[in-house]
């Protein structure tokens, strides 16, 4: 058995992977009431893309790139104009379905015209393991933690500092006075879903060469970050943060400590938790709206 | 340069299928507090809305400082000089209060410099706001966070300040502040046009009135004249003018 801090180390690190995702679909929740049921095929899908353009000759680095800017038009805009703006008129609910529709799609169009296979990803993290107080921890994983966390308080120092992620956040918390002052609502809206877009690809790049590329990963990425959402309030960036990393924490724990059988359950089971004693989620506050 | 400084002309519109303006048509004079009246649900809040381009109206037109703006974005509106503050709490509750200030400048015109200093007046003009400047917006009282959006609106100098109920929810003394802000804004020029509810002790301070009733004028006249129409006072006793009249 691996001790504890290589554990939980390793646990911070599919955290902040659960992070990302949780992240984009806290923003996009918030600012067009699209829970996004695709969100774990959306981070699925960014690695297939960098591999399609690696066999297509280009070198890891230049596919990354690429990987990055496709995965912002198809999963950013393209995923906003043909999908969420059509849908959004008819209700929450039904964009809900589409989204698990588009979901089903995007699995299913990988197996069919990529490989049903497993694919191995090049790590963009170096490999091997770090002595810390005597104790072994992985390289790989201390790395993606340290660079999942560096890109939420980009976004955080983004969001906060500047004037356009202002507006971002106006928008969100209330979209009809952020009009009213001239704020272009609906371009903010449009650069949440490419800033999901880009988490997400991220997401990927840390998370593929771990799990390897395959069409059905998103599924328990898509839980894991959907749970992660509520539990950290569903409303807060900060809240998606901290429940992402703990649900990579206990996950792994209880996969070393009680039974890796059981280990699909334990977002579930803190979900269940959260509800029941902060149904606010830990960072959430209680939903208010004002007319 | 007309001496009105809006003119809406026969607006028909509401929400979907229902109906709610009826052909209103009315001005509001430059350099004067006009307020509007009139019972609940007679269309006032419905037509700020229409005038802001935040309804579709199927017939009517906006002239704003002798300009076409029917249908404009609100950032057009507000470049042109309009500045509409709704009923209830506007404010972003999760952001500072003086990032709340701060977005008034969003629809700046982009040759504007003093856009810092700006804010900074603003928060000197309300030593309330200057001292929960560093606050979320949402530990503001209703009085504070109405003050928030008066200096927000008036950021970009606005030529005619719309205000929905500004007096709902405040404090007699907070609604006294209000006013009296009111009407300095109207000393220094700057035209106002505002619904009330508590229409007699608005009209007192007002320069015009004006009585919309099921989206229609019913009435436009300076202030005095209309707080001593008979009509009037049986409006203000819950009956219609409308009612009266038949
Ligand atoms: N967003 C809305 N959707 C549907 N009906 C509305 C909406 N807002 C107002 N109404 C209806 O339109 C009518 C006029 O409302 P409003 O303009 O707010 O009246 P007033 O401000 O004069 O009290 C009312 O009957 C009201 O119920
Ligand atoms: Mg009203």
């Amino acid at each position: 058995m691996s001790n504890l801090l290589d554990l939980v180390v390793s646990g911070l690190g599919t955290g902040a992977i659960y992070a990302l995702a949780a992240i984009g679909f806290t923003l996009l929740w918030q600012t067009s009431q699209t829970i996004n049921f695709a969100q774990g095929e959306f981070v699925m899908l960014p690695a297939f893309l960098m591999l399609a353009v690696m066999r297509a000759g280009a070198p890891f680095w230049l596919a990354i790139l690429i990987g990055v800017a496709l995965s912002a038009a198809l999963l950013g805009l393209a995923f906003k104009r043909l999908l969420v703006d059509p849908m959004l008129r008819h209700g929450v609910l039904p964009l809900a379905i589409a989204t698990m529709a588009l979901s089903i799609a995007l699995k299913e169009s990988v197996k069919t015209f990529y490989s049903a296979e497993a694919q191995p990803f090049p790590s963009i993290a170096p490999s091997g393991s770090l002595s810390i107080f005597g104790a072994s921890v992985s390289l790989q994983s201390l790395c993606v933690f340290a660079f999942g966390v560096v890109v939420v308080v980009a976004l955080n120092l983004f969001l906060d500092r500047t004037s356009t992620g202002r507006q971002m956040q106006a928008a969100a918390q209330n979209p009809t006075v952020a009009r009213i002052i001239g704020i272009p609502v609906e371009r903010m809206v449009t650069l949440t879903f490419v800033i999901n877009a880009v988490l997400v690809a991220l997401a990927s790049l840390l998370v593929t060469p771990i799990y390897l590329a395959k069409f059905s990963s998103g599924e328990t990425l898509g839980v894991a970050a959907f749970v992660a959402a509520i539990v950290g309030g569903f409303n807060q960036v900060r809240g998606a943060l901290v429940g992402g990393l703990l649900i990579g924490v206990v996950d792994n724990l209880a996969a070393a400590y009680v039974s890796t059988q059981y280990r699909a359950a334990v977002p579930l089971a803190l979900l269940i938790v959260v509800i029941l004693f902060r149904p606010q989620g830990l960072m959430g506050r209680a939903e208010e709206r004002t007319v | 340069m007309s001496d009105a400084i809006l003119e809406v002309e026969n607006l028909v519109g509401g929400y979907g299928e229902m109906t709610i303006l009826n052909g209103a048509s009315f001005k509001a004079p430059r350099g004067a507090i006009t307020t509007v009246i009139g019972p609940n649900g007679a269309g006032k809040s419905t037509a700020f809305k229409a005038i802001f381009g935040l309804l579709k109206l199927r017939a009517g037109r906006v002239l704003f400082d002798g300009a076409d703006v029917t249908g404009a974005t609100q950032r057009r509106l507000i470049a042109a000089g309009l500045c509409y503050i709704p009923q209830g709490r506007n404010v972003f509750p999760e952001l500072s209060v003086r990032h709340n200030i701060e977005l008034g400048l969003v629809a700046a015109p982009p040759d504007l410099r003093d856009g810092a200093q700006r804010v900074e007046a603003a928060l000197d003009r309300f030593p309330s706001l200057r001292k929960k400047a560093g606050q979320q917006a949402s530990t503001l009282s209703g009085g504070e966070q109405k003050q928030l959006e008066i200096a927000r609106g008036l950021l970009l100098d606005p030529k005619l300040v719309m205000i929905d109920e500004p007096s709902i929810g405040l404090s007699p003394l907070m609604v006294r502040q209000t006013f009296d802000m009111l009407r300095a804004l109207r000393d220094r020029g700057v035209s106002v046009l505002l619904i009330e509810q508590n229409a007699r002790s608005t009209l007192e301070i007002s320069d015009y009135g004006l009585v919309l009733e099921l989206g229609r004028t019913r009435m436009f006249d300076r202030a005095e004249k209309v707080l001593a129409d008979p009509r009037v006072v049986h409006l203000f006793l819950g009956g219609s003018i409308e009612g009266d009249a038949a």
